[in-house]
């Protein structure tokens, strides 16, 4: 039995992770190695994934210690086990953080994508999702944070309810789908264990995250525009694309397609990326191309910067006021994902509002800006692209060919 | 004079849209009688995005058109272009019947129905079948094989096609005009048969007609097409890469590129500075010259090595073989240094060239932004007494081209 035990396992964990895993096991009707855990039975019965453990309901540790033995059997031989679920409630809050510990404990690498509840869920689920994290951050190798407050201004903002949770949940998916990928060997070219915990080294690491996906001639320039465009990349209330790469100090790009993927759409797919960040920041590339032939092309981004999550109190400020003028700082711009490493302690002096106007550091006051590096088509930005080689020829040669040109001079 | 040696072209580019009216001469050559133009708009790499403008625009042209010659224009000759449009060759054959052994004119019918058995996208129509050469019984290169004696006849075929809806929405704006469509033409055939003459035909030639919003090519060897292609790329993507790289609106961009721009090797030109003026809305600037043409260069440069790189994954090693070389015509022709750069890219001799064989108003059949049109009015000299007897429509209504059909009811 122990050699059917997949080396890379999916958990997922509460009503958001088995929605997520039940989302993935139908898109990927191949993929081994999913396991859901919750305390609602009619959710577990109504999954896809075959891999069930029911959460007793009572004592959270009581339920913890019940399944604590079925657990680690399912995990024997694994190599990596992969956590999703949303924070802020019970199983989410307290168990996720018991199971990544007793993953950690068996020497797994052990990654995690949680989702932190929306604003209108309260601040003491927010509170509780905080204090989550902390506690998974300290264990994990990676975790990305995918703030639904934050997800939620890509939707429309007279959107069903119903509609933003599944905007959650595919994020959610979606950067579960990307860490997989990038501990996946399979690919030509591989971003590694080493350079994932490399990424979440740096000291106060928060990353951004963007998920496109596309088929077609254009599929390369689309699936990297959907990415860009992701709520979580673009600066916040702005709506600019790729405009939170500004600053990132390393980027992930991955990329997952059918095995007709081109060289010269990897190529250009890089030079897309090296446009969008700046001059200093290192690009890791992963290139899975061995799904079936004629699989949409998946791109995935996930990026470092120097900022953490905000706190209840600048959630609140920012929920409740949108259009006052905010510090300049970074976590402001981007609250929404983060990602951090064992290593990457939360700051526990999370940037706060003050209440007098911030003149103190003129070199730390941003105007909300227009990046026009992210509209490089200029004229062409609404036309149907001119795809030649996997290559937007839109774009101008100069660009593309990486050619620096001198600015004009104003009178 | 006759009214049936009047021949319109209209040419619905991206830039401009324009009307040629000519009249045929018995000497095989044409004569412009007058140019409607107008600035166009709605069209975008040579395809109509915004159907209700481009109606207008071409009203207005037309109207600019029978202002000037005093002709009332009921038919009109279409160039059409656009990345959608695609071409190979292909070869048909028919094996004459066993109690038959003369080749009869109905047979050069069947054998081009068998080259065109090709599963073409769904969405596709055939565009033009062009003739290569024919052979009758392995004897190559046959002009006329009617009449011929022989038991298997092959013909080799240059074949055009393209998405139908978008040739429909060409051709649903002339149709409100309550004009007649005599034929629809591939701009780069309608080009190349006023810019070349028949001995560069025969020379082999490659002629690249470069255009606002998109560039078209078409080669010759041997007096036959072998090649042909449509890039959507032009001189609006020029200007754009100007007004991004040199932060100017695209206006700006425009005018600097056809006052100042050149396509030379920037390290080879001159240097030095590009004053721009204030102007209300603009602040002035400098511009580094060899930045505008650095742009310039790389653009035309990376055009040129496509539509090379495109002709030689083809194979024969064709590019080698033309005794002639480049012809470079368009609205871009007239960009300084173009013909240089070519030279370099294609390693073939370049010449800018414009309709010939032409008289009439000399200002028109000089400028190469014109040669599309002139040369609608010349295909249609060419081909109008044989489809005298046969319009456009009873061609597609027999299949030939199918594009139509359902507009017609």
């Amino acid at each position: 039995m122990s050699a059917e035990i997949p080396r890379r396992i999916l958990v997922g964990v509460g009503n958001a992770g088995v929605a997520v895993l039940d989302r993935i096991a139908i898109e990927h009707p191949r993929m081994k190695g999913l396991m859901v855990i919750n305390n609602d039975p009619e959710s577990l019965a109504s999954s896809v994934v075959t891999r069930r453990i029911t959460f007793p309901q009572g004592d959270a540790e009581d339920g913890f210690l019940a399944i604590e033995q079925e657990f680690g059997l399912a995990l024997g031989g694994a190599l990596s086990v992969t956590f999703c679920g949303g924070l802020g409630g019970e199983l989410g809050s307290f168990l996720l953080p018991a199971l990544v510990a007793r993953t950690k404990a068996m020497g797994i690498t052990t990654l995690a994508s949680v989702g932190m509840p929306f604003g209108f869920e309260g601040r003491q689920k927010r509170e509780l999702a905080l204090k989550a994290i902390e506690k998974i951050q300290g264990i994990c190798d990676a975790v990305v944070v995918i703030d639904n407050e934050r997800l939620s201004g890509g939707a429309p903002s007279m959107a069903a309810i119903g509609e933003a949770f599944q905007i959650a949940d595919r994020t959610l998916q979606a950067s579960l789908m990307a860490l997989q990928g990038m501990l996946s060997s399979s690919g030509p070219v591989k971003i590694t264990k080493a350079d994932l915990i490399a990424l979440t080294s740096s000291s106060g690491a928060m990353t951004h995250f963007g998920y496109g996906r596309a088929e077609g001639a254009n599929r390369l320039h689309e699936a990297f525009e959907t990415a860009m465009k992701s709520p979580l990349l673009t600066l916040s209330g702005k709506g600019v694309k790729g405009a939170s790469l500004k600053d990132v100090k390393t980027v992930f790009l991955l990329l997952q397609g059918s095995s007709d993927l081109s060289f010269a759409e990897v190529q250009r797919a890089v030079g897309e990326m090296e446009r969008a960040v700046g001059e200093d920041c290192k690009i890791k590339v992963g290139v899975h191309a061995d799904t079936s032939p004629g699989a949409p092309l998946e791109i995935f981004i996930l990026a470092s910067s120097g900022a953490t999550l905000p706190s209840v109190k600048e959630t609140e400020e920012i929920s409740s006021s949108p259009l006052k003028p905010r510090k300049s700082d970074a976590s402001r711009q981007h609250p929404q994902t983060a990602l951090t490493g064992t290593r990457g302690e939360p700051e526990s002096t999370a940037p706060t509002r003050t209440s007098k106007p911030v003149k103190a550091n003129p070199a730390k006051q941003t105007q909300g800006f227009l990046d026009l590096n992210t509209y490089q088509r200029g004229r062409f930005d609404k036309s149907e692209p001119t795809i030649v080689a996997g290559e937007d020829l839109d774009i101008p040669t100069f660009l593309r060919k990486g050619i620096k040109l001198g600015s004009p001079q104003r009178h | 004079m006759a009214s049936d040696q009047i021949f319109v072209g209209l040419e619905i580019g991206t830039t401009k849209i324009c009307v040629i009216v000519s009249e045929g001469r018995s000497d095989g050559t044409i004569s412009i009688l007058g140019v409607g133009e107008t600035p166009s708009r709605g069209v975008r790499k040579g395809e109509i995005v915004d159907l209700g403008t481009v109606t207008e625009c071409i009203r207005e042209a037309l109207l600019d058109a029978e202002e000037k010659t005093n002709v009332e224009i009921g038919n009109v000759w279409v160039a059409i272009t656009g990345a959608h449009l695609r071409s190979f060759n292909n070869r048909g054959t028919f094996i004459l019947p066993e109690d038959r052994d003369l080749i009869i004119p109905e047979d050069l019918e069947t054998v081009e129905t068998n080259a065109k058995e090709v599963a073409l996208p769904a969405s596709n129509s055939f565009l033009h079948t062009i003739i290569q050469s024919y052979h009758v019984d392995g004897n190559r290169n046959v002009l006329s094989p009617v009449d011929m004696v022989g038991s298997r006849l092959e013909a080799d075929f240059h074949i055009i096609h393209g998405v139908k809806t978008r040739i429909q929405n060409t051709l649903r704006c002339i149709e409100s005009l309550k004009l007649g469509i005599e034929d629809v033409v591939l701009s780069s055939l309608a080009s190349a048969l006023v810019v070349l003459t028949q001995q560069q035909k025969d020379l082999g030639s490659l002629v690249i007609d470069m255009g606002g919003g998109t560039t078209d090519y078409l080669l010759y060897l041997d007096g036959a097409v072998r090649h042909s292609g449509v890039l959507a790329l032009g001189g609006d993507h020029i200007t754009n890469d100007i007004s991004i790289g040199l932060r100017l609106p695209i206006a700006r961009a425009e005018v600097l590129k056809i006052q100042e721009g050149s396509a030379a090797d920037p390290e080879e030109g001159e240097g030095g500075v590009i004053t721009l003026k204030n102007d209300p809305g603009f602040h002035g600037c400098e511009i580094d010259r060899r930045a505008l043409n650095t742009i310039i260069h790389l653009r035309v440069r990376e055009i040129f090595e496509l539509i090379r790189d495109d002709i030689e994954s083809a194979g024969d090693g064709i590019l080698g073989m033309l005794g002639t070389g480049v012809m470079i015509t368009g609205g871009c022709a007239r960009l300084p240094g173009i013909a240089s750069l070519a030279e370099e890219v294609f390693e073939l001799p370049v010449q800018l060239t414009r309709a010939k064989e032409v008289g009439g108003a000399t200002q028109t059949f000089e400028n190469p932004q014109f040669s599309t049109a002139i040369g609608l009015t010349k295909y249609a000299m060419a081909v109008s007494a044989h489809l005298q007897e046969e319009s456009f429509f009873q061609r597609i209504a027999r299949g030939v081209g199918g594009i139509f059909q359902r507009n017609r009811r």
